[in-house]
């Protein structure tokens, strides 16, 4: 079943084409990955994916929601942006209770104590998210993304600021969940982790997808790497 | 200037600009200067046409002392300026934030930085201004040579309030027992000229000097108070980045719960009345109609005083400008936080803005209901207190909802963009315009105007009513993030 389809989609930004004619499909229980060079339009096709921004033209359809419901979108699914940047004067727990009350969510508290334990936060649930470190920042991002614990999950850099022993922890976690048939999309340069967790990767730049599959199908010699493809398919771009 | 300090200045200068256009457009941020030149332009007209019996002393005294004090707002800019920008525009960097991982100083970035807004304002204020009075020069026989003058003699006084605020708000960062002394101690030189008339304005405003002494003497003086008030400021400027950590603990679910009267708003209700609490907003929001009201004294005394014709202002009159402060608080409000995690879910700038506008009513019916109950009483027309109130409401109802429906979570925009100042000017001055006119014959209980007030109020309420139904409509597909900076 897809859980994730954008057809021929595009979208431009005055002069530049960020995302051009792309067409890619994400099933239930895949981790997918998106790579691509800075500015290659990865970030910019997950916003189109979560709702957060209009394709210019062609369908989107996340979690079963297309695009012209982003709410629709954002209730079903939980999402990571680029950006770590939780609000100023709220405090970490604060702003988890917000996340569970504007879904609705029944056991904030519960849930609210879970996640900060996950990443060890409980010491600074009472710190105001402006006073956090970047990586405790993302921390409450990823919490926040968490915290309703959806079936699907798009994340821009999740490992970014954090420490190795939460990046193993995210790690494990995202690997449960697709153990469990749920799905995880994730734009990331680290191409270590991607390689240890994705299912299926798209390499994308210059705004059009280069190629897609498994791993494997994208080799074109034995023993190719993650590392190693992207960096044919690019300069090959 | 070296080679770097020359580069740096003129980036931020490009920066600078380029903000500008972000806020407000392109075309609003070039029609800026023209709307200057064309208000300053009419402005002189109108002065000279309508304030016959103002005399040139007042005038030139009013003029510097708005000069000194735009100075002085923008001076303190300066240094929030990293902090709210920051918070304002989610994550648009400065260059302001160079310090903090390049080897160079925060003190030459801050004395760029204040040169950088002096240099702006000058070009995008100053000078259209000046050429604005300049076309309406022979209307009002004013020489051009001393229009010039007097354009310089206003970008002095605006030096000098830029350069007190500059050192004013460096010293709060290093000890704020020093920024007090240095306050009170102004404050006292302000006072020895009024009230106490010890001193003249123009010994202390030096470039008002000028103008009576035509000697240049006060401008070099000026000058000088100037650049030793900004030297001091970057001086004081340490080098230092505060690190401390605020904590409180969790206040959302018990305010969420005392909200809930509200109903579904009371989520997002919790959101913005904690961070307007915590940013220290909420002191802006309720204090901010002294400003206005002591603005309003002040137009009724130019028009008593300039156009000769005593004004029989009442507590009514009063009211349509209590409401009109809603635009500031409304404005205070939106400025708070960025919003941008918002975009990750499931809510849409609609929602947050029908939540900033509750909370905005919320906060604002009791404070603008006392306000005209102490004009009231202070002009002994208690009777017309009830009145008043509903002016009051209804004004500041129509006003917000016409500022939420035109910028949303963006007034910035209204203040710079030429075209949404006047689409909020049509809105909201014929109804207010009609309600002082109708105040003005309310003497001796005349019950047509009213009548007429009464009716006028009722019409803004009914206009409101579609427009709050119309706020998330029109915001929801928008994003939170702040406008695309690409050039």
């Amino acid at each position: 079943m897809s859980v994730i389809e954008a057809v021929n989609v595009s979208k431009r930004f005055g002069e530049v084409e960020a995302v051009a004619d792309v067409s890619l499909e994400v099933q239930a229980g895949e981790f997918f990955g998106l790579f691509g060079p800075n500015g290659a339009g990865k970030t910019t096709l997950l916003r189109m994916l979560t709702g957060q921004l209009d394709p210019d033209s062609g369908e989107i359809r996340t979690a079963g929601v297309p695009h012209g419901d982003p709410m629709g979108i954002k209730r079903a699914v939980g999402i990571v942006p680029e950006v770590e940047a939780p609000p100023t004067f709220l405090t970490a727990r604060e702003y988890l209770e917000l996340s569970c009350r504007i879904r609705e969510l029944d056991g904030v508290p519960v849930r609210v104590d879970r996640w900060l334990g996950f990443f060890e936060m409980d010491g600074m649930g009472n710190v105001l998210c402006r006073d956090l470190s970047k990586g405790q920042r993302q921390k409450v991002m990823l919490a926040s993304a968490f915290v309703h614990e959806p079936r699907v999950l798009l994340l821009d850099e999740p490992f970014i600021n954090l420490d190795p022993i939460f990046q193993r922890r995210v790690r494990e976690y995202l690997r449960g969940l697709v153990d469990e048939s749920r799905t995880v999309f994730m734009c990331t340069h680290i191409l270590e982790i991607a390689e240890r967790l994705c299912t299926r990767v798209a390499v994308i730049n210059r705004g059009r997808i280069v190629d897609q599959g498994t791993i494997d199908q994208m080799r074109v010699a034995d023993g190719e790497g993650l590392e190693e493809i992207f960096m044919r398919l690019v300069e090959a771009g | 200037m070296d080679s770097l300090d020359a580069r740096l200045f003129a980036a931020m200068l490009r920066e600078e600009l380029r903000l500008h256009r972000s806020l407000i457009g392109p075309m609003g941020s070039s029609l800026f200067p023209a709307f200057v030149f064309a208000l300053s332009s009419a402005m002189a007209v109108a002065a000279a046409l309508v304030f016959r019996n103002l005399r040139y002393a007042t005038i030139l005294l009013m003029l510097h002392a708005a000069s000194w004090l735009y100075g002085c707002f923008v001076g303190a800019l300066g240094h929030v300026g990293e902090q709210a920008m920051t918070r304002r525009l989610g994550q648009v960097s400065m260059l302001l934030q160079l310090p903090q991982i390049h080897p160079v100083s925060l003190k030459r970035t801050m004395g760029l930085f204040y040169l950088k807004d002096a240099l702006f304002y000058l070009l995008y204020s100053f000078v259209p201004m000046t050429a604005g009075v300049a076309l309406a020069a022979p209307l009002a026989g004013v020489p051009l040579g001393s229009v010039a003058l007097l354009g310089a003699t206003m970008f002095l006084s605006f030096m000098m309030g830029m350069g007190l605020s500059f050192l004013l708000s460096a010293l709060v960062t290093r000890s704020k027992s020093a920024a007090t002394v240095f306050g009170l101690s102004t404050l006292g030189m302000i006072s020895a000229v009024w009230p106490f008339g010890l001193l003249e304005p123009g010994q202390l405003l030096l470039p008002l000097g000028f103008w009576w002494s035509r000697d240049p003497l006060p401008l070099v003086a000026a000058s000088l108070v100037s650049l030793v008030l900004s030297t001091a400021a970057v001086l004081t400027i340490g080098e230092c980045f505060d690190s401390a950590q605020e904590r409180h603990e969790s206040m959302f679910l018990p305010t969420e719960s005392r909200l809930s009267f509200t109903g579904g708003m009371s989520t997002l209700l919790a959101k913005e009345w904690l961070e307007l609490l915590r940013s220290g907003a909420l002191a802006q929001v309720v204090t901010g109609f002294v400003g206005l009201i002591l603005g309003v004294y002040a137009v009724v005394w130019l028009f008593e005083a300039g156009v000769g014709i005593p004004l029989p202002f009442n507590v009514v009159s009063y009211s349509g400008f209590v409401g009109l402060v809603g635009v500031m608080a409304y404005s205070w409000m939106t400025n708070v936080e960025n919003n941008e995690c918002l975009n990750a879910m499931p809510v849409g700038v609609g929602r947050v803005v029908e939540a900033k506008v509750a909370l905005y009513l919320l906060l604002t019916a009791g404070a603008s209901a006392g306000y005209v109950a102490l004009i009231g009483l202070a002009r002994n027309e208690l009777g017309l207190v009830p009145l008043g109130i509903l002016v009051a409401e209804a004004t500041s109802v129509y006003s917000v909802a016409v500022t939420a429906h035109l910028t949303g979570l963006w007034t910035n925009a209204m203040f710079f963009d030429a075209r949404v100042l006047a689409r909020f000017s049509a809105a909201v001055v014929p109804p207010l315009t009609a309600i002082e006119v109708a105040s003005l014959f309310m003497g001796g209980g005349a019950l047509h105007a009213m009548g007429a007030v009464v009716a006028v109020s009722l019409v803004q309420l009914a206009l409101s009513l579609p427009i709050f139904r119309g706020m998330k409509g029109k915001w929801e597909r928008r994003s939170f993030s702040f406008a695309a900076t690409s050039h």
